[in-house]
């Protein structure tokens, strides 16, 4: 079977970049400081906590060495313990990553309608003031920071309208109610700066679908616009913007670092960048090989999918 | 592309079309990006000179007060002036980023073109390399490469501009490869091949020169989200340090005081974006002109 010799093929890749991105993560974090025990305590430690330190992270050991056993570690799921909180490396992220994974999943939901009708509007009102309002809207979007907009958002319905908390401060014990409400203001951020992504390409290729013949076919038939819109040209429209799906869910494992900072919201990102500020090594690895896993998962995921959906890569 | 006139000849020494006629031909959206990008550099240039108070210079007014004539973007909590911070800001913010997207872009490209034209076991080893750099988020690649210089090089220009060219360059070494691949196909990469010129002749004369639409637009594109990724590493605290005027940093300085001066923030954070929407602008004005789409995003 040609499809599945394929899909293995991408598999293996898959995992061989994980590899790499594994053996990056190590040599930038732990060969190419030099002395790590020194850069974590600070150029003023005294000589005994600096030996605690390195026979904790078991940094007396040779490189490569140290390699393979925190590999090891990672794939036995022995993540290691954090040096900030002595607490386990797993214990502290398993509650971060389920709150990103919360956060993500509103913002994907957010992101579809905000994608649709901006462009439907748009294509139905082409070359019209509203097309070009919105042009120029998403224009501006798209080349706003997303922490900006995550302030600007956040000083609106916060401060100018009271309607959302501040700060997004959650954990497993808050009721539902409460994450809805301390996740709309970042998940709203994520999605905005998703969709004007996916919006520019959907007005287009929408108002490229709607001059095409079959479009005019089916007008001709005498369906109504609205159907014609809605099931003839819409589907096929969008097929094209999954790509930048895709692409979208990469930005989304970057973009919680920086909107989940702009709301204080307790996710995976702003894990990271505590960890980076207190040096907690461990965290940092396993967090960073999160994110490519994510990455590198959502990619084969779109992959396959291509494979699957393409009969003429199929027989390729 | 854009088609020159040739029946209107000049005077001797005198291009054959006026430039009038090649400026109307251009697209819109390249007009407006360029207007907005001499307005920003001819601020930063000249912004130091004329500033009404030094970037770090306190007691400019009454800390926190807002928005007035004397102090356009008012005034922050250690009562400097915040426009004169963003003018002062300019020119750091553009140097870097163009630094930061050349080096990217030459690395990338040295990359790119040599990955796709040798092809073979460097190839192969070089994708597997970039493509694991690529799956590390960019913005979290920059932030471990940060932590591994250490806190000796934190706040360091240089830094920023070494981190955000090590993101940039394996993306743009990806199109350069692909470029590299579709022109190593051309027939006069063939005829240059049989007259017996070396693989480093043929990429120095026939592929850079032929590459070169592809690698402008994609140098513009980068440059124009530098801003944004060494914005958003100050604003995390791993950019540059205060009292850097940088818009980034800034807007996270002030973001406490949105509640009783908006404009603190806002001000930054207007230059910030219209920075950005020039640079989008006059990418895709120049991938119009150069006959090639470009898709406009942070990616």
């Amino acid at each position: 079977m040609p499809v599945l010799r394929l899909i293995a093929g991408r598999i293996l890749l898959s995992l061989l970049t994980l590899l790499i991105v594994s053996l990056i993560v190590f040599a930038v974090l732990e060969i190419l400081p030099g002395d790590v025990a020194t850069r974590i305590l600070g150029r003023d430690a005294t000589p005994e906590a600096l030996d605690l330190l390195r026979a904790k992270l078991g940094l007396n050991d040779p490189a490569p060495l140290r390699y393979l056993h925190w590999l090891g570690g990672l794939l036995s799921g022995d993540l290691g313990q954090s040096l900030a909180s002595s607490r386990q490396v797993g214990e502290i992220l398993a509650p971060r990553i389920y709150n990103t994974v919360l956060l993500s999943a509103y913002a994907f939901l957010l992101y579809l309608p905000l994608t649709v009708l901006p462009a439907l509007v748009q294509a139905i009102r082409r070359d019209r003031p509203v097309d070009h309002g919105l042009s120029v809207v998403t224009l501006v979007l798209l080349s706003m920071p997303d922490f900006l907009l995550g302030t600007i958002l956040l000083f609106t319905f916060v401060v100018l309208v009271p309607v959302l908390p501040a700060i997004s401060l959650v954990d497993h014990s808050s009721s539902a109610l409460d994450y809805l409400r301390a996740m709309t203001l970042p998940a709203f951020t994520l999605a905005i700066v998703m969709a004007v992504y996916a919006v520019r390409m959907l007005r287009d290729n929408l108002i490229e679908i709607l001059d095409s013949e079959y479009i005019r076919m089916a007008e001709l038939k005498g369906l109504s616009a609205r159907r014609v819109l809605l099931r003839h040209a819409l589907p096929n429209a969008l097929v094209p913007t999954l790509n930048v799906t895709a692409l979208n869910l990469a930005y989304l494992v970057g973009g919680v670092v920086v909107v989940e900072r702009v709301f204080s919201y307790p996710g995976f990102g702003s894990l990271l960048v505590d960890s980076l500020q207190l040096r907690d090594l461990p965290v940092i690895e396993t967090t960073v090989m999160f994110a490519a896993l994510v990455y590198v998962g959502a990619n084969l995921i779109a992959d396959i999918a291509a494979v699957l959906l393409n009969p003429r890569l199929r027989t390729a | 592309m854009m088609h020159v006139n040739q029946a209107t000849t000049g005077a001797p020494g005198r291009p054959l079309v006026s430039y009038r006629t090649l400026w109307r031909q251009t697209p819109q959206s390249f007009r407006i990006g360029l207007v907005i990008l001499l307005l920003h550099v001819i601020i930063a240039a000249t912004g130091p000179f004329w500033a009404p108070y030094g970037f770090s210079q306190m007691g400019a007014g009454i800390p926190l007060s807002g928005m007035s004539w004397a102090h356009p973007f008012g005034i922050d909590q250690l009562g400097r002036d915040v426009f004169s911070r963003v003018v002062h800001g300019a020119h750091i913010v553009i140097l870097l980023s163009i630094s930061a997207a050349a080096l990217g872009l030459l690395v990338g490209a040295v990359l790119g073109l040599l990955s796709g034209y040798v092809g073979g076991w460097l190839d192969n080893l070089l994708q597997r390399l970039l493509e694991a750099l690529i799956s590390i988020p960019f913005l979290v690649l920059a932030l471990i490469a940060i932590a591994s210089a250490g806190p000796d090089l934190s706040g360091n220009p240089i830094l920023v501009v070494l981190v955000v060219a090590l993101v940039y360059a394996p993306r743009i070494a990806r199109i350069a490869r692909a470029a590299a691949m579709d022109i190593a196909t051309r027939d006069y990469v063939t005829v240059a091949r049989l007259r017996g010129e070396s693989a480093w002749s043929i990429m120095r004369r026939e592929l850079l020169p032929n590459a070169t639409g592809v690698l402008l637009v994609e140098f513009a594109l980068r440059a124009g989200y530098a801003p944004v990724l060494i914005g958003s590493l100050g604003f995390l605290g791993f950019g540059l340090r205060p009292p850097t005027p940088e818009w980034g940093l800034m807007i996270s300085e002030n973001r406490a005081l949105i509640i009783i001066t908006p404009i603190t923030v806002l001000g930054p954070g207007l230059a910030l974006a219209s920075l950005v929407v020039g640079l989008n602008l006059f990418t895709e004005g120049l991938a119009r002109i150069l006959g090639r789409t470009v898709r406009l995003g942070n990616q």
